[in-house]
């Protein structure tokens, strides 16, 4: 077990490199737009340009450039400066990750409890009204685009715009202080981003229910006169829901980097945001720093995913 | 899917097209059983006439708009607008609304539907050629080519795919790869093919694996068949059942993939009107000017939804093992 | 964010980009106006500036934060609204009179030589810096700030305002001395220029380079690259960021908040500014610029950094009325027409595009007749030379006028057909260029703008660009032959009619390898000929001077100039709100609470 975590340490360290590298390329060779003009305001020279692309280190090759930022990075966790505003860009990212933790892990949890629980009252069920009529609004739910969804819950329900003046809007999370608050303007980003994923979930949990449900061992169960409620929750879900936990932490991972919609419509100041911004204004040194935040959480939530699966299904061995 | 990519729904999505099932359809006549599970599938069928509806207004639509003497979709007029130029609502003349150019909405959707469908049908194929080809070669060579590939493919997964998206969209807007990429619509269809063609491989890569071991396969080997034939003959039939199915997720998932970036400004040519981007512009008004968000939203959503229930469909009467 | 000056960014890149989608309608720049500004501006416009009440904590929701703070460094209103509020520069531009340049850190208007390649400042006495400095400025503190600013550190942006004998012709490694710039004494600092261009070298020194920087305090945060100045500035006006005694403003959270305390050093004898608040509170991540707009109107003790959203400034008009002031952002906004790319190298035909063109609709796409008035000519309102060049009916060519306002087809045809297209319409099939932001309202705009060439036959190529690279990229590129720019802008850095037309229009500017400004790169030997004998005048002469190279570059038909933008600035009720004219923003320095 060790060993294979090292070996996915390492591994996910190289992917990391690799990520950087990638990145370095698409926006070091194809750069939206000269940082050096970006910065040097008005009327620039020739001159005043080449001294501030010696001042951001890009008159150096390529290669010496990654280099150098690989090892600032080793050395001192220092991911540079941002090229628009000269904040630090590690200060930049970590003080965004926060506010796309807390949205992610929000709606994860919406989206996996309600996700369980609808994909088994649908299996249980099988067949009846309320089975075709959950699964048919998960797929509306997946059908959905989110940025969508997004604006007609705003229109619809937020405190300030709503017909129905429920739940705080866009723009609430910025405003709000402390956790409570905060919580609270996350209500409706928590819901809109929970939709789609818990429509997969009651999809890929009924299905997977349904498959173990048939299975011998179950059959037996049910000779044995244990209670169907028994026999559903503690034999079928149990193996049901493994895979689902594999799928839930790969999907955290993502998120971290792919809520930028979700960031977008309801205002929030997330990482997703910030790389999406970033990438706008042609500041590589952000970019760079939040791609690789970005991919570390995919990579360290896979490798954590992968752990947990061997305690989750014990015929896992590594 | 929040990302808009499909990465969360390929993985999620329960295709559960065992090898065993799809052997046999093949092995039987596939289309006269499958055909036969579809008829009996009502919503289905529905949903299918939906997807016809679709493809016809795709590629009727300028057509269309013009027997029902609706305006070009790019005509503006600013007369439709108030004095703080926001566009007026539903009226007889312009049953969905006009736009913040006073543009009619009903013409743009209907002319937003081909983009749509260009944008999916297009990459779609394009994903399911790639991830076909690289995940037999990866499946059926093993060794340095599988890993190679497979490392690829883990790579493409780690890669936030939005900001890999929007950064090449960003970068090529002045035309990148030799100028072979031009801004809008190719750059669009690869990015979503660069960004989708791992998942597609990694399923192909899997189904290829165990089908090389299987006995007919083995067969085929002993007796003496080169790998061209065993390739073409044993195993690519074998696999058609799930190349449709994953077909059927890839469609919609493309929809609301090309909806996502030209939602985030990187998308198609601004003068082809596209729900994505038609949702983008009613973002800055959405709050008086309800009507310009809710008909591109709700075309995109009845089109995805259409595709989704037939994928449904196809893959119940493909495997009926799964079906309720 | 509203009118950033100058800085063709035209739609201000650092708000604009967070605001990328999100209730984005006009947030850069619907403001709303109706003509005539000071008539029609509602009431709680511009009150008495001397007797607002002393105390209290403003609140300003800012939907970014500003660029820099050091004033060596910021090229954005947000940052030169602080930098305003925390250091003194040697003149200004005060609410009273927007037309007007006054002293501030300096003692009387400069002194400009015969030859035009002087100027002299003296300085006021009895200026302190704030804590942890704690000593009157001196001369040598603007000699010093010149000096950082053109050291690659520091990284001005704006060198070519100030072409002093000596200034380093590319940003230097460390700060070094400039010998055109000397301190007699104190008080006194002598500019020795390049050029005969003191008249406008003397109207730039309201820019935030003048304020001044204490050496022996700076030195070893300039001496970093990039300089960390930045999280250390000390003010010389009436407000510092609250700073601990080092130094370190512990009340700047980047990207959070600004915190604007009460220079305990500031002396009110020394300074026109009556700075009733006691404490400025800047919440730099209200991205929502609708949501904050709201607050503000709902709440108490509140402003607006920047134009309302669409919806609002609706309300604000036609309901609330009496929670916002309008004020001229000085510029204008345009779509230069690339005079070298034919056939728009023919005045006829430019005439005929003009003629045709509906500028109200691109109006109308920024927001509608609240946000500014249609422009006849270039020079903006409330300007030296906005008069000379015909005010607001301008020089009277039938092609730009008032009667045109949404476009005349006829009158275009009748261009068309005189330069040579007998049916009144393009008839060539290339595509032309045209290149804009990918957000609005520069992507509004320029949709506009492709469907009114498109109406005389023209085939347009819209390619959206990102918002910063815009100009670095396309339009500033002669290379890139851009045919129209579709999202431009040029806003006043200062109060002077040159800096608004000859970096635009003189053919000798034309910068060919990039980082040209003049767009439509015209290039009218009498234009330009006009331009280097105004440059010399002074006062009235000066302005009618310009005035008239302003109709004269209107004659030639160079671009459309669609909109003279207004800023409109939104308060909570209890909040006496002073615009600065210069920024064209809220005044932290005059405004007060009831």
């Amino acid at each position: 077990m060790a060993a294979y975590i090292v070996r996915r340490l390492l591994w996910t360290v190289l992917l990391l490199l690799v990520i950087t590298a990638i990145t370095f390329l698409i926006f070091y060779v194809l750069p939206s737009g000269d940082p050096a003009k970006l910065r040097a305001g008005r009327a620039p020279s020739a001159d005043t340009l080449a001294a501030i692309r010696n001042q951001l280190g890009l008159d150096k090759p390529l290669y010496q450039q990654y280099g150098e930022y690989v090892w600032n990075i080793v050395r001192h966790f220092d991911f540079g400066n941002s090229y628009t505003n000269n904040q630090e860009v590690r200060t930049l990212v970590f003080s965004r990750l926060p506010n796309t933790i807390f949205l992610v892990l929000g709606a994860a949890t919406i989206w996996f409890i309600s996700g369980v629980i609808i994909g088994t009252v649908s299996a249980v069920a099988r067949g009846s009204f309320w089975d075709r009529l959950l699964m048919g609004g998960a797929l509306v739910a997946i059908s959905a685009p989110v940025y969508w969804m997004g604006l007609v819950s705003l229109y619809l329900f937020s405190d300030d715009i709503g017909k129905f003046k429920i739940l705080p809007g866009s723009g609430a999370y910025q405003t709000a202080h402390g956790l409570i608050d905060k919580g609270h303007a996350l209500i409706m980003p928590w819901l809109v981003l929970a939709a789609a994923f818990a429509a997969i979930y009651a999809r890929l949990l009924r299905s997977n229910l349904l498959e173990t449900l048939s299975e011998d061992y179950i059959r037996t169960a049910r000779a044995k006169g244990l209670s169907e409620r028994r026999v559903v929750l503690r034999h079928g879900l149990r193996s049901a829901i493994t895979p689902i936990v594999t799928v839930l932490g790969l999907d955290i991972g993502i998120l971290m980097g792919g809520a930028i919609l979700t960031e977008t419509v309801f205002n929030i100041d997330g990482v997703g945001r910030l790389s999406f911004d970033a990438i706008q204004r042609g500041d590589l040194a952000t970019i760079q720093g939040t791609t690789i935040v970005l991919a570390a959480g995919v990579a360290i939530m896979s490798l954590v995913v992968d752990i947990l699966y061997a305690f989750l299904d014990p015929r896992v061995r590594y | 899917m929040s990302t808009g990519s499909p990465e969360t729904l390929l993985e999620s999505e329960p295709v559960d097209v065992t090898d065993e099932s799809a052997a046999e359809i093949a092995a039987r006549s596939p289309l006269e059983l499958f055909w036969g599970r579809l008829r009996r599938d009502k919503v289905a069928l529905i949903a299918l006439s939906i997807v016809a509806i679709m493809v016809f207004i795709g590629i009727f639509g300028p057509l269309i708009v013009k027997i029902f003497g609706l305006p070009n979709p790019n005509t503006q007029n600013a007369n439709l607008l108030d004095d703080f130029g926001s566009p007026t609502g539903p009226t007889s003349a312009h049953p969905f609304g006009v736009d913040e150019r006073g543009r009619d909405v009903l013409s743009r959707v209907i002319y937003g539907a081909r983009i749509s469908l260009e944008v999916a049908f297009i990459s779609t194929f394009l994903i399911v050629l790639l991830g076909v080809v690289l995940g037999m070669i990866a499946g059926y060579y093993r060794g340095i080519v599988d890993t190679g590939l497979s490392r690829i493919m883990d790579l493409m997964l780690a890669f936030p795919v939005l900001v890999l998206a929007v950064g090449i969209g960003v970068a090529c807007v002045q035309g990148c790869l030799g100028g072979a990429l031009q801004p809008g619509l190719t750059v669009v269809i690869f990015v979503i093919v660069l960004t989708s063609w791992p998942y597609m491989a990694r399923i192909i890569r899997g189904q290829v694996l165990s089908l090389r071991e299987r006995e007919f396969v083995e067969a085929s080997r002993s007796l003496g068949a080169p790998d061209r034939r065993i390739i073409f003959r044993e195993i690519l039939p074998n696999l058609v059942a799930p190349i449709i199915v994953y077909s059927t997720v890839l469609v919609p998932q493309n929809i609301l993939y090309e909806a996502a970036l030209s939602f985030l400004g990187v998308g198609v040519d601004p003068s082809k009107p596209s729900w994505g981007a038609m949702i983008s512009d009613a973002t800055s008004v959405f709050q008086d000017a309800w009507w310009f968000m809710t008909f591109p939203g709700l075309a995109l959503l009845i089109t995805v939804l259409a595709f989704n229930i037939v994928g449904d469909g196809l893959q119940d009467a493909l495997n009926p093992r799964t079906s309720k | 964010m509203s009118g950033n000056r100058l800085r063709f960014l035209v739609v201000s890149s650092l708000a604009a980009l967070t605001l990328v989608v999100a209730a984005c309608g006009g947030n850069d720049n619907s403001s709303s106006t109706s003509s005539k500004t000071a008539a029609a501006a509602p009431a709680g416009g511009t009150p008495d500036t001397t007797a607002g009440k002393k105390g209290g904590k403003l609140t300003m929701l800012a939907s970014s934060d500003v660029d820099y703070l050091d004033p060596g460094h910021t090229y954005y209103t947000a940052g030169e609204q602080v930098d305003g509020a925390m250091g003194r520069t040697l003149y200004t531009i005060g609410p009273k009179d927007p037309t007007k340049t006054i002293p501030d850190l300096a003692d009387g208007e400069p002194q400009i030589s015969a030859d035009k390649k002087t100027v002299t400042v003296k300085l006021k006495t009895g200026v302190k810096f704030s804590p942890p400095v704690n000593r009157a400025v001196t001369s040598k503190d603007i000699k010093y700030a010149f000096e950082r600013f053109f050291s690659v550190n520091v990284g001005g942006q704006y060198a070519s305002y100030f072409p002093v004998e000596g200034a380093p012709k590319s940003p230097t490694k460390g700060v070094k001395p400039i010998s055109g710039i000397t301190t007699p004494d104190d008080q006194t600092i002598v500019f020795k220029l390049q050029d005969a261009v003191a008249v406008s070298f003397a109207a730039a020194l309201v820019m935030p380079i003048t304020t001044p920087v204490p050496e022996e305090y700076a030195k070893p945060f300039d001496a970093k690259n990039p300089s960390t100045y930045n999280t250390h500035v000390v003010a010389s006006g009436p407000y510092m960021v609250k700073n601990d005694a080092k130094g370190n403003l512990v009340g700047y959270k980047a990207g959070k908040s600004i915190d604007l305390v009460r220079n305990p050093n500031w002396d009110p004898k020394t300074d026109d500014r009556p700075a009733y608040l006691d404490e400025i509170f800047i919440q730099t991540n209200a991205s929502d610029a609708n949501v904050s707009a709201k607050q503000v109107i709902a709440g108490q003790n509140m402003i607006l950094d920047t134009n309302p959203p669409a919806n609002v400034l609706k309300d604000l008009v036609t309901n609330i009325k009496d929670q916002y002031t309008q004020v001229p952002s000085g510029g204008f906004r345009w779509f230069p027409i690339n005079t070298t790319i034919k056939p728009f190298d023919n005045i006829n035909v430019r005439k005929a595009i003009l003629a045709g063109f509906d500028r109200n609709a691109a109006r109308l796409a920024r927001g509608g007749k609240f946000t500014g008035d249609l422009p006849t000519h270039f020079l903006p309102p409330e300007f030296p030379g906005f008069a000379e060049a015909g005010g607001f009916d301008g020089p009277g060519f039938d092609f730009l006028s008032k009667k045109n306002e949404s476009g005349d087809p006829a009158l275009a045809a009748s261009y068309m057909k005189k330069a040579g297209y007998p049916s009144g319409k393009y008839t060539g099939n290339e595509e032309f260029l045209m290149v804009t932001a990918n957000a609005d309202p520069g992507k509004a705009q320029a949709e506009v703008a492709a469907a009114q060439f498109e109406k005389l036959g023209f085939k347009m190529k819209l390619r959206l660009v990102p918002q910063d690279s815009t100009y670095t990229e396309w339009c500033q590129v002669p290379a890139k032959k851009v045919a129209v720019c579709g999202a431009a802008g040029w806003f006043k850095d200062f109060i002077d009619p040159q800096s608004m037309l000859e970096p635009t229009f003189a053919g000798y500017t034309i910068a060919k390898d990039g980082g040209n400004n003049n767009l439509p790169q015209l290039n009218d030997p009498k234009v330009d000929a006009a331009m280097k004998s105004a440059a010399l005048l002074e006062g009235a002469a000066r302005n009618k001077a310009w005035g008239e190279i302003d109709k004269m570059i209107t004659a030639d038909a160079p671009a459309i100039p669609f909109v003279w933008d207004k800023t409109t600035l939104v308060r909570s009720k209890n909040v006496v709100g002073v615009a600065n004219p210069y920024l064209a923003l809220w005044d932290f320095t005059y405004s007060s609470i009831k």
